[in-house]
């Protein structure tokens, strides 16, 4: 099908890429300057993939976002099944609770954290996952509340359990592939949100991926920029990767 | 098929002010096709939510067989359920809908697949089991549910308003084929539906429900032509409600006396209950009644009438023998029933 032009479409969609591009494009361009020699070469690339900590760190936030991503999908889904669910009163409440973690600087955040958890907690970096998820609430609540508002909630859940399944198989087999775009949305921000957390790091005394590249770059920026570059590329491959894992099935019209 | 009965025994359940169902009784037998027949919100849809275990009764108990199953949740109790609309899972082909019970079962790949062919060949949408659920028709979404809810060979078959969401022909249809599928696998089966005709054309047995409670259960037949209350009366086909008194045990209706059928201690003014098609119009210059519609319906034709004292009958006739009657032409009324059952008014 020939589509027509569309002249303001057009003109928003080259502004914004303007916006997002050019930063990064004169970031990547900084990255890979050779001051010394002269003109251009991959010096700092090289160099990052050669220090020991740049594969630490990574790994470390990888997994530390993907047991976010866990957690996340292990509390809030029941949660909010159940929320849809029920004839109770208490989901404009907990909607409200959801959008919390917006409001409330991550300095206060981390300073309760660090009064109220008790020292074992603290000793340990699996502090920082359940964080994250408080972080990630607002997002990734939205976006299984758009997904689960969209089916029939009751009656498939109702069909599940009259053929046998009990909740946990009704969550696993039916509502999670049913809402499976949905789903791969929450996976994706909480895990880019995860992986690029910061502040709340530093308050808390940990070293990841994102705190040890504002370390480095304190001493090398060319490299630290390279770093960030990578570290760049890494998310958006994962984050396509699942955009095309999310199958379109799911997500077509029913009667 | 290891089909058992059902009974419910003095159920009670209260939604907030709203007493859904009170002190509710049923049996049905093994094999049997009862269905649950009343206006929205007489508690038919809850006494078929509790006996699935969707929804949990205040008082009373459920029996499968001679089981008790009043404390058994939903997943445990092997009733196959089909409901209104949308109940198949998207993410599913037809024939994985099918299996889905098996599945839950434990009941290996093969086996259940076998199954499923079986069952939505029984069904006639074999050819249709690669596909997924949006690509079918209403009608045909219907016949999965069911091939799906049967595909485990439940003890008990729960259909709530299944064809309540489809076009006319194939409601028609599908309560045929649902009908035979029945009694060919013999399952017990309780049928919950707003609809009358759907009721009476294919159960063994109608309950009428009204406010909680079950009216009167009994065969279409009975149902129809003996009504317990004035409530099935009126709720069950359509009924003329015509002034009488009752002096001896009789009622004056249209200048001859019949027999009066009590139910309590009605006297003095009454209602006559009368069908349609126990009244005869002829057309009659000293008549005591004006036609005031004629409505044509193929094989038979609906007469309207208005007596003198202005009461509106209504009476259903072959056509052949309507075609005098013209709409302001002066008739005769006649009850044909020697008895008519009386309420009071």
């Amino acid at each position: 099908m020939k589509r027509k032009f569309d002249l303001p479409l057009t003109i928003t969609l080259a502004v914004l890429a303007l916006f997002v591009f050019i930063p990064m494009l004169s970031a990547f361009e900084f990255s890979i300057r050779t001051p010394v020699k002269g003109g251009y070469g991959w010096d700092q690339y090289l160099w990052a993939i050669r220090e020991e900590e740049f594969f630490y760190y990574i790994i470390r936030s990888g997994w530390l976002a993907a047991l976010t991503v866990l957690i996340t999908l292990i509390v809030l889904v029941p949660t909010m099944t159940w929320l849809h669910l029920s004839k109770s009163t208490i989901r404009p409440f907990v909607d409200g609770i959801s959008l919390l973690p917006l409001v409330i600087p991550v300095v206060a955040f981390a300073v309760g954290a660090q009064i109220s958890f008790p020292e074992f907690v603290q000793d340990t970096v699996l502090e920082l996952p359940f964080l994250y998820f408080v972080l990630a609430l607002p997002y990734a609540y939205r976006t299984l509340d758009i997904g689960l508002n969209s089916i029939p909630l009751k009656t498939l859940t109702e069909a599940a359990r009259s053929a046998g399944a009990n909740w946990w198989r009704t969550i696993i087999t039916v509502i999670i592939p049913v809402i499976k775009s949905a789903v791969v949305g929450t996976v994706a921000i909480t895990f880019a949100l995860s992986l690029g957390e910061y502040t709340l790091t530093v308050l808390l005394h940990w070293d990841t991926f994102p705190t040890w590249v504002t370390y480095v770059a304190q001493e090398n920026i060319l490299g630290a920029i390279a770093i960030s570059m990578m570290s760049l590329i890494i998310p958006f491959l994962v984050l396509t990767a699942l955009t095309l894992v999310a199958p379109e099935r799911s997500t077509q019209g029913r009667k | 098929m290891s089909s058992k009965s059902l009974t419910l025994r003095n159920i009670s359940k209260r939604f907030g002010n709203v007493n859904a169902l009170d002190n509710f009784n049923l049996e049905v037998g093994v094999g049997e096709l009862v269905a649950l027949l009343g206006p929205s919100g007489c508690g038919k849809t809850t006494a078929l939510r509790v006996v699935a275990g969707l929804e949990h009764q205040d008082a009373g108990s459920v029996l499968v067989g001679d089981r008790d199953i009043s404390q058994t949740p939903a997943h445990k109790r092997n009733m196959g359920m089909v409901f209104q609309a949308y109940s198949l899972f998207p993410n599913l082909t037809v024939e994985e809908n099918v299996a889905f019970g098996l599945q839950m079962r434990k009941v290996n790949k093969h086996v259940r697949l076998k199954k499923a062919h079986e069952l939505l060949d029984l069904v006639g949408l074999d050819s249709q089991s690669k596909r997924f659920t949006h690509q079918l028709s209403g009608g045909q979404q219907q016949r999965v549910a069911l091939a799906r809810a049967l595909a485990f060979e439940p003890e008990i078959l729960l259909l709530d308003e299944p064809l309540s969401a489809l076009d006319a022909q194939v409601r028609v249809n599908l309560r045929e084929e649902i009908r035979r599928l029945q009694l060919s696998l013999g399952t017990t089966t309780l049928f919950v539906t707003h609809d009358q005709e759907e009721a009476m054309a294919i159960s063994d047995r109608v309950g009428v429900m009204n406010n909680g409670v079950l009216e009167q259960i009994d065969t279409p037949d009975a149902l129809y032509n003996k009504p317990a209350s004035s409530f099935v009366a009126s709720f069950v086909g359509t009924m003329n409600r015509i002034p009488a008194h009752i002096t001896d045990g009789m009622v004056e209706i249209f200048g001859s006396k019949i027999v009066a059928l009590k139910r309590g201690n009605e006297s003095g003014k009454v209602h006559a209950l009368i069908r349609p098609e126990s009244i005869a119009v002829a057309a009659s210059t000293q008549g005591n009644a004006k036609v005031l519609t004629r409505s044509f319906m193929g094989a038979s034709s609906n007469i309207i009438c208005q007596t003198a004292d202005g009461t509106i009958v209504q009476s259903l006739m072959t056509s052949a023998s309507t075609g005098d009657l013209l709409p302001g032409s002066s008739v005769q009324l006649r009850v044909l029933s020697s008895e008519v059952l009386v309420a009071n008014v």
